[in-house]
């Protein structure tokens, strides 16, 4: 039997989720009047806490914590992959 | 069952059986679908992030059409049913079926506000005359969140099956399903609605 991550450590990760949304919202410069590109560092951010959430909702939401240290390499390896490609792409468009 | 953490080598497996798959909760088919899923979208983002640096001109005026507030509540209202799914498990799994529906029926309404908001936003593109046809970057919204859309559909279904036929296995299996869809939102939101 699967050891569930119980209420507490699920309502935590909830409000963690919750909390990173807005600050990826900010980090966006959802707030400035016009668009204009964002700094590297504002990019930097969204994109860290984006890998964070994804890998909270695999080992929390997803409970991949009580699956074998393979399975949680290949998920969080795939995410992580993932957002290193986007990164790559996305400074390539921005210093080319 | 008792919340005693034992070690995981001496933890029973939820599939035994399955090979490799036999460490994962619920049918372990469902998450060959999963991870089968995972990389067609994977491969879509790849796709847009390098369409995007050979256009990016086109897909910064085009970016300004979205809504990122729009996106970022869908966001939460995702992350917040994700969250009733996961209390469904834990109830199901104290054999609480009657709380397991009602976890489930919260979760799937927030699902259909997803929907709703999703559809306010496509509402707003096509009074605007924006289509999938306009061009490459609305090509790629309109697909990528479309088809995100089909697995919400699909994943609200599921849920609605095993509120009815409700037990441990068949919550899980839903369950991982549904935290898919909640994570390939996580990654299409900043790549679509943020990143500029």
């Amino acid at each position: 039997m699967t050891i569930m991550p119980g209420t507490r450590r699920l309502l935590t990760t909830w409000a963690t989720l919750m909390a990173l949304t807005i600050v990826s919202m900010v980090s966006a410069r959802l707030d400035q009047d016009g668009w204009q590109a964002l700094p590297l560092w504002s990019a930097a951010l969204v994109v860290l806490v984006t890998g964070f959430k994804a890998r909270q909702i695999l080992l929390v939401y997803l409970n991949l914590r009580q699956s074998t240290g393979a399975w949680r390499g290949a998920f969080i390896g795939m995410i992580t992959l993932t957002l290193l490609l986007i990164s790559a792409g996305y400074l390539y468009a921005r210093l080319m | 069952m008792t919340r005693h953490d034992p070690a995981p080598a001496a933890r029973p497996l939820p599939n035994p059986g399955w090979g490799p798959l036999s460490a994962l909760p619920g049918n372990p088919l469902m998450w060959v679908l999963i991870l089968s899923e995972l990389a067609v979208f994977m491969a879509f983002f790849v796709l847009y992030i390098t369409e995007r640096a050979a256009q990016q001109a086109l897909f910064d005026t085009s970016q300004q059409q979205l809504d990122p507030l729009m996106g970022g509540l869908n966001t939460m209202v995702l992350l917040t049913s994700g969250l009733l799914v996961a209390f469904a498990v834990e109830a199901v799994a104290a054999r609480r079926i009657r709380r397991t529906r009602q976890w489930l029926a919260g979760a799937a309404g927030l699902g259909v506000v997803f929907g709703a908001i999703k559809g306010v936003e496509y509402a707003g593109k096509f009074a605007a005359g924006i289509t999938p046809e306009t061009n490459t970057f609305f090509g790629f919204y309109f697909g990528l969140t479309a088809f995100h859309f089909a697995h919400v559909l699909f994943g609200l279904v599921l849920l609605a099956l095993v509120s009815w036929r409700t037990n441990r296995e068949n919550v899980e299996t839903a369950a991982a399903f549904w935290h898919m869809v909640d994570l390939i939102w996580i990654l299409l939101y900043p790549l679509l609605y943020l990143l500029r």
